[in-house]
């Protein structure tokens, strides 16, 4: 064959010898069919996640309902049947729950069954209801806010390497009998690529100018042929259902903090304004990722607005007659909160994310097929996984890159104290308020990062207010402490970059590999905190680099992979021994808890609810 | 009654099996053709960029006339062979085999490895030689299972009453397989 590649193998002294080969349709058969079980396992941990989370927000509903069923039968005379129906709900669900908790009463089933859909249809309703409303919007969106995110230029043609980038994406998805994506380039500090998108038509590759130098040809190959592969398998539409289920957890608690909070409400009219008045081509892309971002960060932390509604800065008596009156919703707030916390952490984000190494290895297998040269990918990895991996503005979608994209060592979050400077000069940018009536003003530093990236997303869309502010922000930082500016790319270096000039795109990548070299990560401050579904689990979207050659080798690669530890793993494994009882005492006590918080909030839901019914009953006769 | 309504349940799936395998192997099929058109793409795109190749290293290349010569040739042969896929394969091996022993002979002039445009040329000749290895690739893939699906139990008993004949591989011709090893 004349096929001009060039092979390197290792030295045979060093070469790892699987104990089996397996060929790559094996390979794939068998990922497919671990794909199939563990998505029947993801839905059966969604549903159990779903129990506690039904029986929370069920009863709301039903009290909502009852609420304004009340007020418009305090207007117009509701006819009879309504009252009837409604006492029949609350029969069947009292069997339920009667049954369900302690002292548990018998039922008969044909009750005990109406009884359970009455306590869990509509809350499941109400979720797959959301989850796939979510999913439709931000499909329509596609993937051009996140390109923005990135900062992804188009490859210059006349360059070698960047031309035989488009060469090999064209050639990768001529042997996968696919239309080519279209490929865009990240001047980004780390080594990494990512297929993203909503769909194969619109699915966009992404690599970084770093890969690009890093790796020969043979290895881009591999590198793209699990990319494409990947497209080809189905899988965007997939990692796009899962980040739908953890952006769905964010609009439940957004919907339950509403009440309370005016981020939370914030939250909702915007992606109310999105679904009904999207504005079309770019804005709207930029408004569908800022939106996700939001919802996918709401799951992670925002008791902020619940607390600052029971712990407001002033006192008052209308307050606290007001904090009484909502007290039953500050327990199902928590058991909303905590079961999404624990279940999402332990139990569908783990099944989720085990579900994606399936969807890893099977993409390997494929590229192998592809390439027919499990080498090339293999030596790929191989570099990747000494090399960092970072790409500022990916974390959203960590799980898509080839390989984890997590700052490896060098970065780090900034410190309390530049924490509050940088603060206080996002404050002093603002355009109206002058720098003197601001010093009072309490840092909310994760706050304050969700306006920043806002404003640079902005600022790239050409707004010149946003660009002042940002300038202003830079020189304010520069003023207090040059050093820690210095980590920060120049704003005004960006905003040309992006333009196309090149002497400034050269400047930023000096500047980042300045960076990159001396410990001293920001990123963060720009990206926003974690935001993506790999937050969001105990157990890391992507599998080991380790394992992933081992597969490799079995399918004919010669990675040089170190011989398996025995004493580690013994040491490894008396730890596990050890803390796994720890472990599981912590999880039953957390489940204790939302048992407990669950059986509050209902109780007290009850109550409430009853009190309010017997007050517009006796106004209503009186 | 209840023998002729077994009967036609037992015909409904028959009848169903049949019409799913004959919309199975139509789509089989196509993909073969899908496949069989990308080589020709690419096919093309090759002659297209040998003249290109050929202008290029003429001037450093004066001593090397016959290798140049042999691709022109080769060229021009691959695409009078027409749409037979037997012959088609045969001139494109060929035409391949000449254009390994250029590239073989370019590294002899560093002078013109160099130059930027050559590397860009060369790329994008690799590139295609690639593109036409990796299409190769994927028809040989889609006709070993449109024939697999042909010729197995029981789509063998009516593949051929429907109209379905087995395809051809795309093979490597003799002049292929002359393990002509060239590193770029």
């Amino acid at each position: 064959m004349a096929t001009l590649k060039s092979v390197n193998l290792s030295p045979a002294g060093q070469r790892y010898l699987p104990p089996d080969r397996e060929s790559f349709l094996d390979a794939q058969r068998r990922n497919r069919h671990a794909t199939w079980r563990l998505s029947a396992v993801c839905v059966m941990a969604a549903v159990v996640m779903g129990i506690p989370l039904t029986l929370v927000i069920t009863p709301l509903l039903y009290g909502v309902a009852l609420i304004a069923a009340d007020i418009v039968n305090y207007f117009w005379k509701l006819p009879a049947f309504v009252w009837e129906f409604a006492g029949e709900i609350a029969r069947f669900g009292s069997v339920a729950l009667n049954w369900m908790f302690p002292p548990h009463q018998h039922a008969d089933p044909q009750a005990l069954a109406l009884g359970a859909a009455v306590m869990l249809l509509p809350g499941i309703l109400l979720s797959i209801t959301l989850w796939m409303a979510v999913h439709m919007l931000f499909r329509r969106s596609g993937v051009g806010g996140a390109l923005l995110a990135l900062d992804a230029r188009e490859p210059n043609q006349s360059e070698l390497k960047e031309l035989q980038l488009a060469d090999v994406v064209q050639e990768m998805a001529i042997a996968a009998g696919l239309p080519a994506p279209r490929v865009m380039l990240v001047d980004a500090p780390g080594a990494n690529a990512a297929a993203i998108g909503t769909s194969p038509e619109d699915a966009r590759i992404i690599v970084s100018r770093r890969l690009l130098d890093d790796l020969n040809r043979d290895e881009l190959e591999g590198v793209l042929a699990h990319l494409i592969a990947s497209v080809g398998n189905g899988d965007l539409s997939i990692a796009f259902r899962m980040t739908a289920v953890f952006e769905t957890c964010g609009l439940l608690l957004a919907v339950v903090n509403s009440p309370f909070g005016p981020q939370s409400r914030r939250v909702l009219w915007r992606i109310l304004r999105y679904s009904l008045w999207s504005p079309s081509g770019e804005a709207g892309a930029q408004e569908a990722a800022a939106v996700a971002d939001m919802l996918s960060r709401n799951v992670g932390s925002n008791a902020d607005d619940i607390d600052g509604f029971f712990n407001p800065p002033t006192k008052s008596r209308v307050r606290s007659i007001l904090n009484f009156i909502f007290f039953p919703i500050l327990f199902t707030n928590l058991a909303i909160k905590m079961s999404l916390w624990f279940f999402s952490g332990v139990l569908l984000g783990p099944s989720l994310a085990l579900l994606w190494h399936t969807r890893q290895y099977l993409a390997d297998a494929s590229a192998v097929q592809l390439t027919r040269n499990p080498d090339g990918l293999a030596s790929a990895l191989q570099k990747l996984k000494d090399e960092p991996g970072d790409i500022p503005g990916g974390g959203w979608a960590s799980h898509l890159f080839i390989v984890d994209p997590k700052p490896s060592g060098g970065g780090r979050a900034p410190d309390m104290r530049q924490k509050q400077m940088l603060a206080r000069a996002w404050a002093a940018s603002e355009p109206q308020t002058e720098a003197t009536a601001t010093p009072a003003v309490p840092i909310n530093f994760p706050a304050m990062q969700g306006q920043l990236s806002e404003t640079m997303r902005a600022a790239f869309a050409g707004d010149a207010q946003a660009m002042d502010r940002l300038r202003s922000l830079y020189q304010n930082v520069a003023a207090v402490d040059p050093a820690f500016a210095a980590e920060f790319p120049n704003p005004d270096d960006l905003i040309a970059a992006r333009r196309g000039d090149v002497a400034a795109a050269m400047r930023l990548r000096a500047n980042r590999s300045k960076r990159s070299s001396q410990p001293a990560g920001q990123s963060q401050a720009a990206e926003g905190g974690s935001s993506s579904p790999s937050a969001m689990s105990i157990v890391g979207f992507h599998s080991s680099l380790q394992r992933r050659l081992k597969r490799l080798a079995r399918m004919g690669a010669h990675p040089d992979l170190e011989a398996p530890d025995r004493k580690g793993s013994i040491v490894v494994f008396v730890i596990y021994a050890i803390f796994a009882p720890f472990g599981l005492l912590i999880a039953a006590g957390i489940l204790l808890v939302i048992a407990i918080m669950t059986l509050m909030s209902l109780t007290f839901l009850l109550v409430w609810l009853a009190f309010i019914h017997k007050a517009f009953t006796l106004l209503g006769h009186g | 009654m209840s023998m002729g309504l077994i009967l036609i349940i037992v015909v409904a799936v028959l009848l169903f099996l049949v019409v799913a395998a004959f919309n199975q192997m139509v789509a089989l099929r196509n993909r073969v053709q899908n496949g069989w058109a990308e080589i020709d793409v690419q096919l093309k795109r090759r002659h297209d960029l040998i003249p290109n190749l050929v202008e290029t290293v003429r001037g450093y290349m004066q001593h090397e006339r016959s290798v140049l010569e042999a691709v022109t040739q080769a060229r021009s042969s691959a695409i009078a062979a027409g749409n037979n896929v037997l012959q088609r394969s045969a001139a494109e091996s060929a035409l391949t085999a000449a254009l390994s022993g250029l590239f073989a002979r370019v590294e002899n002039y560093p002078q013109l490895r160099a130059v930027e445009s050559t590397q860009l040329l060369q790329e994008q000749l690799t590139s295609t030689e690639n593109r036409i290895a990796f299409a190769r690739q994927f028809y040989n893939d889609e006709v070993m299972k449109y024939n697999t699906a042909q010729t197995t139990f029981p789509r063998n008993l009516f593949a051929g009453l429907l109209g379905f004949s087995p395809a051809t591989m795309f093979t490597a011709a003799d002049a292929d397989r002359a393990n002509v090893q060239v590193k770029i």
